[in-house]
């Protein structure tokens, strides 16, 4: 089987001139030069500006919006929590999802396999609102949690579980841990089980195999994961907003403040600017990741 | 296979997968007990079963409204994408490119990038060229998330793709056409339709986009769904969201009969 790289690059054998077939990535790079890099581009302009170009003839440059950004506590606050909220989120997701991962791929039954795979797919297709939904069912002061605790006595008040940072990170790592599970599988299951059964064999405990042989050979999943499950937490606007109340401000929930309530749309798009631009970091250091996977496939 | 024998390492690891799985699936589980709880307010533990609040969601004509608009923009979504994903996956694969690497990670980032960015620029250019929000735009908006998950599940059939085939449907004769609609099409089309199931239930629940692209009014299921929880918690919601689950359950079920999810993992 020939792997991705060479079948993009046209494999060895055809490597050569565009063929006609080339012309069917016409409508895709329609729409997204029409939908996605123009809008960008204008989110970016627009960033750059002094007022709304269409109803206001005067606008000039400037750099005030992020002048603004970077002096004001609260938002660079907004920023370092938007930061600290999507490590945690990684890192959870990491500690739960890699013993998920590696059952998954060590899992010989095929049908044991499906049903995993289904339990992983199934809450990831749930809608983000439903998911934040079941947290707040589940965290509230009169949820599910703190109710159970209290019947027990194990508690007289209520635990605040929710509408703080806890709560906000905990949805988030249910809301992106099939993500983490997903990435973990693909690279786990290609680490030839024989290397750590070879291990045990020269008298290694099972830990020690796992923690000499498996995980170092998993390094570029959990690298790949984590900044995935980074890169989508540090984008989410529902569950901070849902799940944080008061107290947590993250740049996704700043963004939208200021067009729903201020209506300040060049503010909006240079907020916008600093989270494309931590973004865009992220993926490509997770590109260069799957290329380096892919890059040691074609060894195979 | 040989079976493994019981032992504390062994037990440890299977305890701490089982608590795993439970953090997965109970939450899902306990939105389910909501919907059935008959109390005004979500309480805990439920008191009976009810079919009260699937019939207050089904009665509402602002959650109904919302429903067909989900649906209706998911279906067209779940066209567009296809068409538009699956000849960019064969461009990308028989189209000897220069850079095809590049612009597969290109068409893939609306997967990585901040939805909700793409929600501002649009609503930012919507609204520079005086075109506002209409359904159409909120269609594009999906259709650029939902073409990444056909590109994806397409591209993963067409690398297990033996063209040999279909050099030997052309050399017997058959013409360009015929080779790709007898040989190629059949061949790409779980790849096709596993991305299509995707796209649907991708748009049906985005939220970040449609914040921005839906007018009030006119806006959908998940969107209602958030305003309606920022002031009150009843089993209604829960109800409405068990559509969301029921559908991400029976679109698990039926991608495992189909191709297998199997195919979904690989990268």
């Amino acid at each position: 089987m020939r792997s991705a790289q060479q079948l993009l690059a046209g494999g060895p054998s055809h490597r050569g001139t565009i063929t006609p077939a080339a012309w069917l990535a016409a409508p895709a790079l329609l729409l997204f030069v029409l939908f996605f890099i123009l809008p960008f581009g204008i989110m970016s302009v627009m960033s750059f500006l002094t007022g709304n170009p269409i109803n206001a003839p005067d606008v000039a440059l400037t750099t005030r919006h992020y002048v603004r950004f970077f002096n004001d506590d609260l938002y660079t606050e907004a920023l370092w929590a938007t930061l600290r909220i999507g490590f945690l989120t990684a890192l959870a997701a990491l500690l739960i999802g890699y013993p998920l991962a590696h059952w998954m791929a060590r899992m010989h039954s095929r049908v044991g396999h499906a049903l995993l795979l289904m339990a992983v797919i199934a809450p990831m297709l749930t809608g983000i609102v439903v998911r934040t939904f079941a947290w707040m069912t589940l965290l509230q002061d009169k949820g599910v949690i703190n109710t159970t605790l209290i019947a027990l006595g194990w508690t007289d008040r209520p635990l605040k579980l929710m509408y703080n940072e806890f709560g906000t990170t905990v949805a988030l790592v249910h809301i992106y841990v099939p993500f983490m599970v997903l990435t973990l599988t693909g690279v786990i299951g290609r680490i030839d089980e024989r290397l750590e059964q070879a291990a045990r064999n020269l008298g290694a405990s099972r830990l020690r195999a796992f923690l000499e042989v498996t995980l170092p050979l998993s390094l570029p999943g959990i690298v790949a994961g984590s900044l995935l499950v980074f890169a989508l937490a540090i984008s989410a606007y529902v569950t901070p907003f849902l799940m944080g109340g008061t107290e947590v401000l993250t740049l996704p929930m700043l963004i939208y403040q200021q067009v729903s309530s201020s209506f300040n749309l060049n503010f909006a798009g240079a907020l916008g600017v600093v989270l494309l631009a931590v973004s865009l970091l992220v993926v490509i250091a997770y590109n260069q990741v799957l290329a380096h996977l892919a890059g040691e496939r074609e060894l195979r | 296979m040989r079976p493994r024998p019981i032992d504390a390492g062994n037990a440890a690891y299977l305890t701490l997968n089982t608590i795993v799985l439970g953090f997965l699936l109970a939450p899902l589980a306990i939105v389910a007990v909501f919907a059935l709880n008959p109390t005004p307010y979500i309480s805990f533990p439920p008191v009976g079963v009810s079919p009260r609040w699937f019939e207050k969601f089904f009665a509402s004509t602002e959650f109904m409204n919302a429903l067909w608009l989900s649906l209706r923009v998911a279906i067209i979504v779940l066209l567009l994408s296809t068409i538009i994903g699956a000849m960019c996956a064969l461009a990308l694969v028989r189209g000897h490119l220069p850079g095809a690497t590049f612009l597969t990670a290109f068409f893939m980032s609306p997967l990585m990038l901040p939805a909700i960015l793409t929600g501002l620029a649009l609503f930012q250019v919507y609204l520079l060229a005086g075109i506002g929000r209409p359904v159409w735009g909120l269609v594009m908006g999906h259709t650029l998330i939902a073409v990444p998950y056909v590109l994806r599940t397409t591209l993963a059939v067409l690398h297990n793709f033996d063209t040999r085939i279909e050099e030997a449907a052309a050399s017997l004769g058959a013409s360009p056409a015929r080779v790709f609609l007898e040989v190629t099409l059949p061949l790409i089309r779980p790849g096709v339709i596993a991305g299509g199931i995707f796209a649907f239930i991708v748009s049906f629940d985005q939220f970040p986009i449609s914040l921005f692209l839906v007018l009030p009014k006119n806006e959908t299921l998940p969107v209602v769904l958030f305003n309606y929880m920022k002031f009150d918690l009843d089993g209604a919601i829960a109800a409405a969201s068990m559509v969301s689950i029921i559908m991400a359950l029976g679109v698990v079920v039926l991608l495992e009969w189909l191709i297998g999810l199997r195919a979904y993992v690989k990268l």
